[in-house]
């Protein structure tokens, strides 16, 4: 229990609730009363998981967003076309930042006869709901969840269509070696910080065997818990070992306690560079902290900024008021891309849309991937890019050709 | 141990066993077994916490023993699962036993030695985030493989009847506990150790039976976990979360009685899902009830549910003798 009580966000309850029971009621004035009038097609059920308590709420958050904005998108422009345009109907599931909530409600969305199962954000919960989902045939689409068990279990059922964690690593490496040698090699030294779960323990020890082949030095090694209250040691440790460059690989709080304490303690190394960032990419940290934001990269899932939908799309949730992170665009594709696979399996069947989406090759998403493809589950193509935190915005700095600005590198 | 003591307890178990008969929906299926893992668990913290006073806040050390021996000795060593839960229960009682005869023989008690046992909880926590053995912060996942032999079963109702019938186990344990010279002698230790000694109990051996058992029935529900969800990290097995969970159970069900954590574990996340079930749209409904739950026991019903309703049905009683007294007076 204690793992899942931490910031609910009570505050902000009634006011999400109020709007989206206004975007709700929105968007039956606009789809949904048209749809009446024409003969009814029995809507075809979703199910959308998501963290929204506890922990990872924040995350959950702007994951449900994303899909609710997929879907809201597809039933307004007629709804599912190959069934004769069925509506789609969401049927979200808290898996309050813990697995055993996750399975619950798989098994409640399972009970109430949804076709196919997006979401889940963390690993661990991804792992027990797909698991939970593959005793019933149900297509499950990972949203985030980046460890490389996911997809290693030859579950038939189990879809990734972002990156893994180890497509990720070593794209995060090859660049960060290409933007260091397109910038003149400034950065030769290197400190990691990293917290000590799954996820920054296991990209610490992967950095500390790849980065002195690429002819970095590492200085050393920081450990520290999540959640960590105070990071003036590790500040005051960067600053005595005077590092070219920082690698921290940590959650949301943390990333921005330790970009904070650099601001204030006036750590200027000559980079940033944090792979899968917990902040580094977040409009939150830009919006509240942009002083102890400037100049961060990122390297981690985003989406397409040249496509028009993806900025169009960005726009609809900043006017909102809610920050735009990659949380959106990967829930929002993925929705699409499951609408793209039951239209193409002509029904709602399970095992046909588990057939459709192994044979999908669907483009209209909005992330850098190209066109999709299944591999034992895992989306080939797809790839993270690299941020930069430029003045009030998250920008693409790398690769060349979908960069929106220069890297600011070293940092000046 | 006379039949008036083992017939609620079979009535009881004979009504939850017909339960997948009625109720064929999974997410009932799905939280009941849920429900019962954490109740067995409670019921191994009762022994030490309940029927020994001995108040533990770091149980998630056997729970997560017991998670992490049953998938080691699978993933590494291709143990059998059924022979894996045995070991799991071994080496939850070692643990518990060890850990008791460090800080018993030391004379801890009450908040020093539940700040021991979570400071140990801890320890088994970071170690296992930290070791390669233990699969690091990346965890241990089970295959998934359908066949009893691997305590995997297509059908949830199986899973919940071996849950079951290890939660009516243990509760003809306790019930054997509470009747038999050694719960006797628990109970003194729990009420007047020093009492106890001068009585020639040896209590530190009364003790060490205690927290063994404590630490084998709790490692056994955290087998249960591990090979019902098929998935376990340093933060879900040796978290203070189930510590925690495995504590408000019998404290809200009553303390150091037989039926307490199954009751408390059923109240307790019963009433957090049917709260979601009427309010889904706020997100931690549940847990609201939950805590609101808890404060209504600690404030009004010291005993746990089952003291309260032991209290009502005694002034029940009490108010049927005078009234029956006062119809008596009457017909004179």
């Amino acid at each position: 229990m204690g793992r899942s009580v931490q910031d609910s966000a009570l505050s902000g309850v009634s006011r999400r609730t109020v709007l989206k029971a206004g975007a709700a009621a929105a968007a039956f004035a606009t789809v949904g009363a048209p749809s009446i009038l024409r003969a009814q097609t029995p809507a075809v059920k979703i199910g959308i998981l998501q963290p929204v308590t506890g922990a990872l709420a924040h995350d959950g958050d702007l994951g449900r967003l994303g899909a609710e904005m997929a879907i809201n998108e597809i039933n307004a422009a007629g709804g599912l076309k190959a069934l004769g345009g069925a509506k789609i109907e969401m049927v979200f599931g808290d898996a309050r930042s813990t697995p055993e909530a996750g399975t619950q409600e798989v098994e409640r969305m399972q009970a109430e006869g949804v076709c196919a199962i997006v979401g889940g954000f963390a690993s661990p919960i991804c792992l027990a709901a797909s698991q939970a989902a593959a005793r019933y045939d149900l297509p499950y689409l990972v949203d985030v969840g980046v460890s490389d068990q996911i997809m290693a279990r030859g579950l038939t059922n189990t879809f990734r269509f972002s990156p893994g964690f180890g497509k990720v690593t070593q794209v995060a490496l090859d660049n960060l070696t290409k933007i260091n040698e397109l910038a003149g090699k400034p950065a030769k030294t290197v400190v990691l910080v990293h917290e000590d779960g799954l996820f920054g323990s296991g990209l610490a020890k992967l950095l500390q065997a790849e980065l002195p082949k690429r002819g970095f030095e590492i200085l050393e090694t920081i450990a520290h818990p999540t959640p960590a209250r105070d990071m003036s040691n590790v500040a005051l440790r960067i600053r005595s070992l005077n590092p070219d460059l920082v690698i921290p690989s940590n959650y949301y709080g943390e990333f921005v306690l330790l970009a904070r304490t650099m601001q204030q303690q006036r750590i200027k190394p000559k980079g940033v560079y944090a792979v899968l960032g917990g902040a580094a990419s977040n409009g939150r940290f830009v919006k509240e902290f942009p002083q102890a934001a400037q100049n961060v990269i990122d390297c981690n899932h985003w989406h397409d900024p040249k496509n028009p939908q993806a900025q169009a799309l960005r726009k609809a949730v900043e006017a909102q008021g809610k920050s735009f992170a990659y949380n959106v665009p990967l829930n929002y594709s993925n929705v699409l891309l499951l609408a793209d696979a039951i239209e193409r399996a002509g029904s709602a069947d399970r095992k046909k849309i588990i057939e459709a989406l192994n044979g999908s090759t669907f483009e209209g998403h909005i992330m850098p991937y190209g066109p999709t493809k299944f591999v034992n589950g895992q989306n080939e193509g797809a790839t993270p890019i690299n941020t930069q935190i430029q003045g009030e915005d998250i920008k693409v700095i790398f690769p060349e050709y979908f960069a929106e600005a220069k890297a600011n590198f070293p940092a000046t | 141990m006379t039949a008036r003591d083992l017939i609620p307890i079979a009535v009881l178990a004979v009504l939850a066993a017909l339960l997948p008969l009625v109720v064929t929906s999974s997410p009932v299926m799905n939280f009941l077994v849920f429900t019962l893992i954490v109740a067995l668990g409670a019921q191994g913290w009762n022994i030490l916490g309940g029927f020994g006073g001995q108040f533990s806040f770091g149980h998630a050390a056997f729970f997560g023993t017991g998670a992490y021996v049953t998938a080691i000795l699978q993933l590494r060593y291709g143990v059998n699962a059924w022979a894996g839960l045995l070991l799991a229960m071994a080496a939850g009682a070692a643990v518990a036993w060890t850990i008791g005869f460090l800080s018993f023989r030391s004379g801890l008690r009450g908040s020093y030695f539940a700040l021991v046992t979570l400071a140990f909880a801890e320890v088994f926590r970071i170690l296992a985030n930290a070791t390669a053995f233990t699969g690091g912060a990346a965890g241990l996942l089970i295959k998934l493989d359908v066949h009893p032999a691997n305590l995997q079963f297509a059908d949830r109702a199986v899973f919940y009847w071996l849950v079951l019938a290890f939660v009516t186990g243990v509760l003809l344990l306790t019930r054997w506990i509470q009747r038999s010279r050694f719960g006797a002698q628990l109970v003194a230790v729990r009420e007047n150790e020093d009492a106890a000694k001068a009585l020639g109990v040896d209590s530190l051996k009364v003790k060490l039976r205690a927290i063994a058992l404590s630490g084998a029935v709790t490692a056994l529900s955290g087998c249960l976990y591990a090979q019902y969800f098929l998935y376990i990290d340093a933060h879900i097995a040796y978290g203070s979360w189930i510590s925690v969970e495995l504590l408000l159970a019998p404290i809200i069900g009553g303390v150091g009685t037989v039926f307490g954590p199954v009751v408390g574990a059923l109240t307790l996340h019963g009433l957090g899902e049917l709260a979601k079930q009427f309010a889904g749209r706020i997100p931690g409904i549940d847990l609201i009830v939950f805590g609101g739950v808890l404060v209504l026991a600690v404030a009004f019903a010291r005993g746990g549910i089952l003291g309260l309703l032991e209290r009502l049905r005694d002034r029940g009683r009490g108010m049927m003798t005078r009234g029956a007294k006062e119809v008596s007076h009457a017909g004179r």
